[in-house]
């Protein structure tokens, strides 16, 4: 195993991947990555050390004399040294992967790709939420400290009532899931609302074991629901459109569970409202969360504004030249308008998230849906199966 | 050959010694069937079996700190071993104990506090004091979920608040504190109060990766221990701050330059360090005291207080000041956000190194996008970040003050070292959860 320093940290691995190609996972004293897309298997895993004395799991993956050959190679550095080669220290095989799982599942979580326009499914994020839960319990032993990713009740607390309506459900492994869930939330201590009735219903379901089966689980409905709006760019209800186009999205610049993750789902016209230049910008929603207060910005040469969409992905903007002075609309029918740019939420450069780098996410979901593997999610997994 | 393009070779053939969560858990295997339910999937004892059990209960690390080494060589291994196969029947009385208390938490429907972290202490005690619990007694099981649930600290808390309530005591009290504060001064002012004390400071907050240097920085310590310097700063903080080398207000340990006297009770609404009230402290002090058995009286303790809220640095021993006053070097260089920060400590190097890795975390998980706020309604909690000082010596200074009133010492450099990073761990984690805390305000809803 080759240790490198890396930005003040010692790390071993094949490197770490930009973001939104990595999983990672933040254990006791280390941070794990792989990249998404890389088959599983002990190469793949990046490992960089925050603190190699809290990292107490070590021998779990390399073994006892590995941990201590390590520990005491990184004790005994030198000031500047760039890296160590340790001989005969590895990473025991199958050791990581769960740790790998995990970390894929907080990665779909926050960076899969749901899309009305390109037709992936969303995932259900309450029992996406448990199976992490689930597996965080199952990886206890790498999280002596307290970490970002140790936190089970944090995962569980908001899902009761989605929960609940699973309890009845007709499909055995939604029910197994809910009550593992429920089991763990009972010991870890959630004091939400919802968690007592949950429970009950859970009590009462067993005692009825026979009972009628459920109604069709309201796993669809969200998506469904979002699908409703599909109107055309709004209008101002004003005269004739100036100027048009579209804009992508780039995903690390907004939080998740709001916006579409296609290309180009970002519409724009420039029109006037009386006597104002205003730009309509829609930009398309998925949900569940609305895209209340997200920042979104156009600019066109000399010419721009900024604002902030409502729930539904919509923002009008006065637009004002560079003395924030209303732009008459001689000027705007004179403006070259094809060099606009619009921002939606904070600014990113294309060389940190590139269209390139979001067809390959969404290659791997739609790879993902159309063959689960051994380490799909349930989620995932009903996700494929309401594909129609 | 360059250091930085060196090569080591090293080798797992031969090493000596082994992880200590690794003979924590053969042993733990060894003792065979009973303790499931203090066990993980993997039959290995719980990560909180050991922190709430183990560590302090089995291997009592505060009086055997060989045991908690993070390698140990193969005499304490044994060592360790022996004495957690010697508890086998203790710990398998634990694990009956703790069924039966998870059993009465669910007959009375308590869904308050995770049921590992807050029982396994007790289900320990209750072992050992009464063997395995009787078949049919429900009624100690009940009687300790009272007593934990309706919080043990309370009692102490009521009494504190009789105590004060009496006009006398307070009087006594203010005389003490009136005697107390002026009985500080700063010592003969040299002309560089600062200088040779910050230069032993690097060697403490610098490397060590022999056993050579590590002894030599153990006796730099030993030396910031005892000079004067820390006691002498913490006496200019409540008269001439222009001759401390940080503000006193900027780093968070006061509202207002020079610190004022603390009050008995009430006063300042401040909740930073210096500025807490005799009675906040205790009351700190009594909160945080839920896994002692010894507590001074009240009367005992308040008394000790004002002396303490009158010393340098509201701390009474000459370590947990001279620690303090590392902890104000390092926190003034930390940022997490901010990648143009330079250190000029290596230890604040490290630690900044974790914050930027830490970052990077939250900026793979989407929690922020590239160095700042990815959503409108996180900019305050970004903006504390950059503050990072005041949390991490608000919460440095809480530490050193349960040390304080405990009389646990912090002379020992590696232990220091480690409560430093330990701080910045702790406020990081914190920072962290709170940004996404904003962010996911809305799903809950």
């Amino acid at each position: 195993m080759r240790l490198a320093a890396d930005s003040g940290l010692w790390s071993t691995g094949p490197g770490t991947t930009a973001t939104p190609l990595a999983a990672v996972l933040e254990v006791s004293g280390a941070v794990l990555s792989w990249t998404i897309d890389d088959p599983p298997g002990e190469a793949s895993a990046q490992i960089t050390f925050t603190d190699v004395s809290r990292a107490d799991w070590l021998w779990r993956i390399l073994g006892e004399s590995g941990h201590v050959a390590l520990t005491s190679a990184l004790a005994s550095a030198a000031d500047g040294l760039q890296s160590i080669e340790l001989t005969g220290v590895g990473i025991v095989p199958g050791s990581v992967d769960p740790l790998r799982r995990l970390a894929i599942g907080h990665w779909l979580r926050r960076w899969w790709p749901a899309s009305r326009q390109d037709g992936i499914a969303a995932l259900d994020r309450a029992l996406l939420d448990v199976e992490v839960a689930l597996l965080t319990v199952g990886a206890q032993g790498f999280f002596t400290d307290d970490t970002l990713d140790s936190d089970v009740a944090e995962l569980l607390a908001p899902h009761a009532a989605a929960l609940i309506t699973y309890v009845r459900s007709d499909d055995a492994r939604i029910v197994d899931l809910v009550r593992a869930g429920a089991g763990i939330a009972d010991e870890v201590g959630i004091e939400e609302i919802g968690w007592p009735e949950l429970h009950a219903a859970i009590d009462d379901s067993s005692a009825l074991a026979t009972a009628k089966p459920a109604p069709p689980s309201g796993r669809r409905d969200d998506y469904a629901l979002a699908a409703g709006s599909d109107a055309g760019l709004g209008r101002t209800g004003g005269g004739a459109t100036i100027a048009r186009g579209v804009a992508s999205i780039k995903w690390s610049a907004v939080p998740p569970g709001i916006f579409d993750a296609a290309e180009a789902t970002v519409e724009w016209g420039v029109e006037m409202a009386g006597t104002a230049t205003t730009a309509v910008v829609r930009a398309a929603v998925i949900g569940p969360d609305p895209a209340t207060g997200v920042a979104v910005q156009l600019r066109s040469g000399a010419i721009g504004s900024t604002g902030t969409l409502d729930a539904d992905g919509r923002a009008i903007l006065p637009l004002v030249d560079t003395q924030q002075r209303p732009l008459p609309e001689q000027a705007a029918w004179n403006h070259d308008w094809p060099a606009t740019s619009v921002i939606i939420g904070a600014e990113i450069s294309d060389v940190t998230e590139s269209r390139e780098t979001r067809e390959r996410v969404r290659r791997l979901a739609r790879l993902r849906l159309d063959q689960p593997g051994d380490d799909a999610f349930l989620a995932e997994i009903l996700a494929s199966e309401s594909v129609y | 050959m360059r250091a930085d393009s060196q090569v080591v070779m090293a080798t797992a053939v031969g090493a000596a010694g082994h992880p200590r969560r690794s003979v924590i858990d053969q042993a733990w295997r060894a003792i065979g069937p009973g303790v499931e339910v203090l066990s993980g999937d993997d039959g290995g004892a719980l990560t909180r079996t050991v922190k709430r059990i183990i560590d302090p209960l089995v291997l009592r690390l505060r009086s055997n700190p060989q045991y908690s080494a993070p390698v140990v060589n193969p005499d304490t291994a044994a060592a360790m071993h022996a004495l957690i196969i010697g508890s086998g029947p203790q710990l398998r009385f634990a694990a009956a104990w703790f069924e039966a208390l998870k059993l009465e938490r669910r007959r009375q429907r308590i869904r308050t506090g995770n049921a590992q972290e807050l029982y396994f202490p007790i289900c320990f005690e209750l072992a050992v004091t009464k063997g395995p619990p009787a078949p049919h007694d429900h009624q100690t099981a009940a009687a300790v979920l009272g007593d934990i649930h309706r919080g043990r600290d309370r009692t102490a808390i009521e009494v504190l608040r009789e105590y004060v309530a009496r006009p006398d005591i307070v009087a006594m009290l203010a005389d003490q504190l009136d005697r107390s504060w002026r009985d500080v001064r700063a010592g003969e002012s040299s002309e560089d109060l600062v200088g040779p004390f910050l230069a032993e400071l690097s060697t403490v907050l610098g490397p060590a990766n022999s056993h050579r240097a590590a002894a030599a920085r153990q006796r730099v310590w030993s030396a910031v221990i005892a000079d004067a310097t820390p006691y002498n700063l913490g006496a200019l903080a409540r008269v001439h701050t222009a001759q401390l080398p940080w503000s006193i207000v900027k780093t968070g340990l006061t509202s207002v330059a020079p610190q004022r006297r603390p009050e008995i009770s009430g006063g300042s609404d401040s909740d930073r360090p210096l500025d807490r009230s005799v009675v906040d402290r205790v009351r700190a002090t009594l909160r945080r005291a839920l896994d002692r058995d010894a507590l001074p009286d009240i009367p005992l303790l308040c008394a000790e207080e004002v002396d303490r809220a009158c010393a340098p640095w509201g701390l009474l021993a000459e370590d947990k000041q001279a620690t303090l006053v590392a902890g104000i070097e390092i926190a003034v260089e930390l940022a997490p956000l901010d990648r143009s920060v330079s250190s000029r400590y290596e230890l604040a190097a490290l630690i900044q190194a974790r914050l930027r890795k830490e970052a990077y975390v939250m900026h793979a998980r989407r929690y922020l996008a590239d160095g700042g706020p990815i959503h409108p309604r996180q900019r305050q909690v970004v903006e504390d970040l950059a503050a990072y000082a005041q949390p991490y010596l608000s919460r440095l200074w809480a530490r050193l003050h349960g040390r304080d009133v405990w009389q646990e010492p912090c002379d020992d450099v590696d232990d220091v070292r480690s409560l430093l990073e330990g701080v910045a761990r702790s406020v990081s984690l914190d920072h962290r959860q709170r940004i996404k805390a904003m962010l996911e305000l809305q799903v809950a809803g």
